[in-house]
């Protein structure tokens, strides 16, 4: 009868209490009885008399509906109450609705009951899980993205807490849990019936939510079965004695004490915990006035952009100005007509700038016309020093403020601890120190840490917290330590963290995957994989020809003749990266993540594992490898295309030869391998198609340009043995040629098989108006540069050339360079058909597929045609593997399929769709430019290292040639042909000096007087008599390094005359090639004297023996010289690098543009 | 609320539900004796009460009489208490006039009005409490009403309303759905041939996504079908045997 007093009782409070809260939770505990409630009910009905009988039959009824409901559905509906506050102020009681049910499925892979668990599994083999609390999620995020941590559990309860501060913690979150890197799941505890909490009268929010993580950790480790204990990390102490002792297999641990126990040697979050629990407890008010005025609330800010109101668009703080002049250029959606705003909006002053940091995306106010400031366009004499006088300003732009932040972009900065005189206190309690950013942009971040005495004078990576608008300077915490300021190691880690390249070692899980092989056990060819594969190791004679001491030849060529004679055929072999490489692999997903080799004038981080870079995927002389090939065959006399196969290859190179030495064969100066007799009439086959293609493109209008450089010769330790100047051969073109061509057909296939879901390339025209100091500055010298068409420009900048003196030429084509825009991966979906122009190359598609060993994009180009290859052979079955497509065969193709269908096969065929691919894009052109920024910045840091151990006043490297190629209100900005240096002379100093030029030789020193300036020249008049300088004037300069403690250092360069130095170091002669390629030479034997000089002269640090592979020699050393004869190279008429105003600088980069 | 998910990774809206499930349907037929007919509807926590008197005489002007067909006069009224702040609402308003020319539209429809000529079927609609999906919780209640009544009518008039978000359809949208900002289609089905009895959207909805939108619209509107199957064979069970007994 309990039963049925049981079900009486149940009924009643459905009937009494409308709480149908009460109801689920006796029924919660009772798992899967429903059927015994269902038999009772009906029994029960028999049994009683009339007069009950109708009103336990009407509850009888529902009882029976909710459990044909639970049983059906399998889901309970509660109810939320919420209190929230309507946009009028008004407070209102909204309830939601809230549906539980049971089938919440684990991720876990020790599952036993079933769950529906796919995607991302929780691994077996840890000794527990962590499930971390919602306060603990809220302020220790950082922690738990160390990957060292695994067996994560997120609750919803935490991940919806995180929301509420903030959408960008909140996608870290979820980047979080989508990386597989990453050992954490998503557990929706507040939709599993069991582990659910409603909330109870008068509970705080934190404690709820404390409670329903300890909830759904109890039901975690009776999930499992009792099988992994479950530890849940939480700050609240309440919690910890509460819970700790309620549930053995569940342990309740604060933060801290996990941490010591359990991650005892991890010193990266033990660092991290100090000072982000330091950084929480120093938040308190600093003070009540208001340093600046409160941002705008996001709802008012939404409506003003909408309305014209407010312009929208990123913050970019002036490099030398920094403290008072930024810059907003605004979105393409601004309204005002009234204002012309493509100049940009200046912001100017700390206050205006109202807690905005450089790269923000923020809302600015237009200030009234009449407040309006104008860009001071002098040289500013010291850095980051506010100029009282506003000389120098040219007409009044459009200036604002900031009213309020609609995103935040900071990211990890690197900052110095100044160092402190002994008059500060010496307290070990936590002190709060201004740290001054690496980069100039940013402001001073507060930290507060213990160990101010310790760091001072080191380099530390910190994280901002917040500003408030109480404080002058935004809080942070610090990351880590990187180390002493000025030591190489610490300066190049700041290069990288400065431009968010992390290049961790490849980790074991990864290696993992990979295949091995080892001199005992080498890789072979698989046989099935050789059945699939077209091989062409017997039919053609392959060959690679690459920089010597090349380890990863991603590329290889082969010619023949074919039909008697009538038909050539060109082949191109790339390195079948993605057969290793599969996608979502762990080697897939940190190659994703750095999307290029990284090249530092010191050392290389490589994209793939070496066993991948260096052995597998390289295609090595002598040895069976896998390839993707480009094969076309072509008519011998005309050279017209007349077919093309793409497909996987299996192929054996011949010979590995190297630039020289294929130069040499072809010549004739070298004799042919033993034996052969078909190397060197493929090699000028091989040219003379290549000139052919090469015409036909310059008549299209090309800009593409040879390069010259300096090879470093290896000995077998990897050392630079000897520097030798590289003349501009024939057969860089040559490889040149053939890969564009390659890259060009890839594009087209792929564009052809996936309309708007191929990632490609493309190089926007430049604007016009930013070749303006180019065309000015040609006209001075008597030029007409046209600028219309990329065929106008090529031609004209041939024609600008001074009989006396070349260094004319060069700096011309160097503005051109200034004026380019950069080069850039997209989606063919994001764009109209006639942006996909790549201005530089002359052709109308163009995408990157030659070297997918160092590139990432090239890596997604191969799946992209190994897809289109699929989508072929499936559409078309009875078209043979090896029979070569024909060109004209879309039409056949077309006729069959109906075309609905062929667009949704196509679209569900494709690797990628759009948006995800222009994700991708986006990302692999972000890190492409820190990976010139970072190139940049190690060069240069190289360079101040040269010169820092040589003095300046007594050492001839220091006084050097200039040439000037632009004149600024108070200075000149000169070019070091010799080092390859750009920077500014001071014709003006900071105590109102002029330079004056003695008369008879030239010589400089400074006096009082004025400076005057014109268009194209300037003129100093002081006692001494006027001295004028124009542009293209070659003066004599000293080179110094101007050492900074908390920035990079940056060299220093002083006019010490007005004429060039007499000597050897004067412009070299001009004239055809073989004239150029003397001076050249010369120059270097100059600089490697000077290199070996240096090498012996400098301490070289000492190595730790991993960085030893990276290195080639000792810094500082040739390779760093190198880069400076690489800006050499831009001497020579014959060389522009167009990806970019500056290139990427190595040697392999060279060859695919 | 700004920033809250509407569909998580996992599937789950804010809720609870996964993409394509009801919220909770409970209905109750003939709650009122005095009128011809009546049902009282909650969807989730959408509450509505339908009341349809007719089919009778016309009444009013006499002049508006249909000489083959019965007038079907709709009235959509929202109670003062019915949304989280208390409201006055008048009757005459323009969203409760366009509400009632909708309802009007969708039973003249389904109701097989040639079998009363020159008479006049009166539906009241009034929600009680509104969370979301207004109209097709009052085109259920009001189906529901009207088979209560005994008019007799070709098919179940079944209504929802589904919304997109993240290239997904949701079923039968709730309040803060509504209101996040996505864009929701109403469809009232006749659900044994298929056929739509009105189809309204007012927001912006790309052209591809269109005909994934109208089949798990109709996917729902089947499913609403069952329910209300179920609840009008469950009724007439109750009803026989308590005249029986």
């Amino acid at each position: 009868m309990r039963g049925v007093i049981g079900v009486n009782r149940v009924c009643f409070a459905l009937i009494t209490d409308k709480k149908t809260r009460l109801y689920e939770q006796k029924s919660l505990s009772l798992n899967g009885v429903w059927t015994q409630w269902e038999e009772i009910a009906l029994t029960s009905r028999r049994h009683d008399d009339s007069r009950h009988a109708g009103f336990r039959f009407a509850a009888l009824r529902i009882v029976y509906k909710r459990a044909n409901r639970f049983r059906r559905v399998g889901m309970i509906k509660t109810e939320k109450v919420l209190h929230l506050r309507s946009c009028r102020g008004r407070r209102v009681r909204v309830v939601r609705e809230h549906y539980l049910r049971e089938g919440v499925p684990c991720f876990s892979s020790l599952c036993q009951a079933g769950c529906a668990n796919d995607g991302k599994l929780l691994p077996a083999d840890l000794t527990h899980y962590l499930v971390p609390d919602a306060q603990v999620v809220l302020s220790f995020l950082e922690i738990l993205e160390l990957r060292e941590l695994r067996g994560l559990v997120f609750t919803q309860t935490a991940a919806q807490a995180l929301q509420s501060k903030g959408r960008r913690y909140y996608s870290r979150l979820r980047s979080l849990l989508r990386d597989r890197r990453h050992d954490c799941v998503l557990f929706a505890n507040e939709f599993q019936a069991y582990s659910y909490c409603p909330r109870e009268k008068g509970e705080t929010q934190e404690s709820w939510q404390t409670r329903c993580v300890y909830s759904a950790a109890v039901w975690y480790f009776n999930h499992l079965a009792g099988m992994m204990n479950v530890v849940m990390i939480t700050e609240d102490e309440d919690a910890v004695a509460r819970y700790s002792s309620l549930n053995s297999g569940v342990y309740v641990v604060s933060v801290q004490d996990y941490l010591q126990n359990f991650w005892p040697e991890l010193q990266a979050a033990h660092d991290l915990y100090g000072s982000i629990s330091q950084a929480l407890q120093e938040k308190e008010a600093e003070g009540s006035q208001k340093e600046y005025s409160e941002h705008l609330p996001a709802e008012i800010l939404e409506a003003g952009i909408k309305s014209g109101r407010y312009l929208q668009g990123s913050l970019a703080v002036s490099k030398h100005r920094a403290q008072s002049e930024a810059f907003l250029t605004p979105g393409s959606s601004s309204k005002s007509a009234a204002t012309d705003l493509s100049g940009g909006v200046l912001v100017h002053g700390g206050r205006n700038r109202n807690r905005a940091v450089h790269g923000d995306a923020v809302a600015v106010e237009l200030l009234p016309p009449s407040e309006w400031r104008g860009k001071v366009t002098a040289l500013t004499e010291g850095q980051g020093e506010e100029k009282g006088g506003e000389d120098g300003e040219r007409k009044p732009m459009p200036t604002g403020r900031v009213v309020g932040i609609l995103q935040r972009n900071w990211r990890d900065y690197v900052v110095t601890f100044p160092s402190r005189d002994g008059s500060q206190s010496q307290s070990r309690s936590s002190q709060r120190i201004l740290a001054v950013p690496w980069d100039r942009r940013i402001p001073k971040i507060r930290i507060s840490t213990q160990q101010a005495d310790a760091l001072q004078d080191h380099r530390v990576v910190v994280r901002i917290d917040s500003w408030e608008s109480t404080s002058l300077y935004p809080n942070g915490h610090s990351v880590r330590v990187l180390g002493r300021a000025g030591e190489l190691e610490t300066e190049v880690q700041t290069i990288l963290v400065e431009n968010c390249i992390h290049v961790p070692p490849f980790s074991d899980a990864q290696l993992r995957e990979l295949p091995v092989s080892s001199p005992e056990r080498p890789w072979t060819v698989a046989p099935e994989e050789a059945g699939r594969r077209r091989d062409l190791r017997r039919s053609h004679l392959v060959f690679s020809i690459d920089p010597a001491g090349c380890e990863d030849v991603d590329d290889a060529l082969s010619v023949r003749s074919l039909d008697g004679g009538r038909l050539l055929e060109l082949g191109v072999h790339i390195a079948d990266v993605s057969h290793f490489v599969a996608e979502g692999s762990l080697t897939d997903l940190e190659a994703r993540s750095r999307a290029t080799t990284y090249y530092l004038a010191d050392r290389r981080y490589d994209m793939l594992p070496p066993v991948l870079s260096g052995d597998l995927c390289s295609l090595l002389g002598g040895v069976n490898r896998y390839a993707m090939s480009v094969i076309w065959e072509l008519d011998a006399e005309s050279l017209a295309v007349r077919s093309v196969w793409f497909g996987r290859s299996l192929i054996r190179s011949s010979y590995q030869l190297s630039y020289e030495e294929a130069q040499a064969l072809l010549e004739g100066r070298a004799p042919p391998p033993e034996g052969d007799t078909q190397l060197v009439p493929a090699l000028e086959t091989l040219t003379r198609v290549a000139r052919h293609l090469r015409a036909q493109r310059d008549r299209g209008g090309a800009l593409e340009l040879e390069g010259v450089e300096v090879r470093a010769q290896l000995d077998q330790h990897r050392n630079i043995s000897a520097l030798v100047p590289r003349q501009p051969l024939e057969v860089h073109e040559t490889v040149a040629e053939c890969m564009i061509q390659a890259n060009h057909w890839v594009a087209r296939k792929v564009q052809e098989a996936f309309p708007s879901q191929a990632l490609l390339r493309r190089h926007p025209p430049p604007r016009q108006e930013l070749f303006g100091p180019l065309v000015d500055t040609a006209r001075a010298r008597g030029f007409t540069i046209t600028t219309s068409t990329n065929k106008a420009l090529a031609e004209s900048l041939d024609r600008a050339v001074d009989p006396r003196d070349p260094l004319v030429n060069r700096m011309l084509r160097m503005m051109a360079t200034q004026a380019m825009s950069q080069a850039l991966y997209f989606s063919s979906g994001s764009e109209s058909l006639d942006q996909f122009y790549h201005y530089g190359l002359a052709l109308d598609r163009y995408t990157h597929f030659t070297s997918p060993i160092r590139r990432y994009a090239d890596v997604v180009v191969h799946r992209l045609l190994s897809a289109a290859l699929e989508l072929d052979r499936d559409q078309a079955p009875d078209l043979d593997q090896d029979k070569a497509l024909e060109l004209d065969r879309d039409q056949d193709l077309d006729q069959g399929s109906p075309k609905l269908d062929r667009r949704a096969l196509v679209r569900a065929r494709a690797p990628a769709s759009n948006k995800e691919l222009e994700e991708t894009a986006h990302h692999i052109n972000s890190k492409n430019r820190a990976a010139q920024r970072a190139q940049q910045l190690s060069t240069s840091l190289f360079q101040c290292l040269y010169f820092r151990d040589r003095d300046p006043l007594t050492d001839p490297h220091c006084v050097a040639d200039a040439v000037v190629y632009a004149i600024r209100d108070n200075g000149l900005l000169v070019f070091v042909p010799e080092y390859g240096v750009k920077g500014a002379v001071y014709l003006r100093n900071r105590e109102g000096q002029v330079v004056a030029a003695a008369a008879a030789d030239g010589r400089c020193e400074w006096q009082s007087g004025t400076v005057r300036r014109y268009a194209d020249h300037i003129t100093t008049t002081s006692s001494c008599g006027c001295c004028t300088f124009s542009l293209f004037d070659h003066v004599t300069v000293r080179i110094s390094v101007l050492p900074s403690s908390c920035h990079a250092n940056t060299l220093n360069l002083e006019l010490i005359s007005s004429r060039p130095p007499p000597g050897p170091g004067g412009p070299p002669p001009a004239g055809p090639p073989p004239g150029r390629g003397q001076a050249a030479r010369q120059v270097v034997q100059e600089v490697v004297r000077l290199a070996e000089e240096a090498q012996q002269g400098a301490p070289s640090p000492p190595l730790p023996p991993e960085e030893r592979p990276f290195l080639q020699s000792p810094p500082p050393n040739l390779h760093s010289l190198l880069e400076e004869i690489r800006e050499l190279a831009l001497l020579d008429p014959a060389l522009l690098d167009l990806d970019g105003p500056r290139g990427q600088r190595s040697a392999q980069a060279q060859r695919a543009t | 609320m700004a920033g809250l998910e509407l569909l998580s990774d996992q599937g789950y809206r804010l809720d609870g539900r996964k993409a394509t499930e009801l919220r909770k349907f409970q209905a109750r037929m003939g709650p009122f004796a005095q009128a011809d007919g009546s049902a009282y509807l909650e969807q989730g926590n959408t509450k509505a009460l339908a009341v349809v008197y007719g089919p009778h005489e016309m009444r009013g002007s006499r002049s508006r009489a249909l000489h083959d067909r019965a007038v079907i006069n709709c009235q959509y009224s929202m109670a003062t208490f019915s949304t989280a702040e208390r409201k006055r609402r008048p009757h005459g308003d323009r969203k409760s006039t366009e509400m009632s020319l909708h309802l009007k539209q969708t039973f003249e429809a389904a109701v097989m009005t040639q079998l009363y000529p020159r008479s006049q079927i009166d539906i009241y609609v009034k929600i009680l409490q509104s969370d979301g999906g207004n109209y097709s919780v009052c085109v259920n209640a009001a189906t529901l009403a009207v088979i209560d009544a005994g008019i007799p009518m070709r098919d179940y008039v079944c209504a929802c309303t589904v919304g997109f978000v993240d290239e997904t359809p949701l079923a039968d949208l709730c309040y803060a759905e509504e209101s996040g900002g996505v864009s929701s289609l109403a469809l009232a089905l006749l659900p044994r041939g298929g056929q739509i009895a009105l189809l309204q959207m007012d927001a912006r909805l790309h052209q591809d996504h269109l005909e994934t939108l109208m089949e798990a619209a109709m996917t729902a509107c089947k499913g609403v079908s069952k329910v209300l199957d179920e609840v009008v064979r469950q009724h007439l069970r109750e009803a026989s045997m308590l005249t029986r007994e």
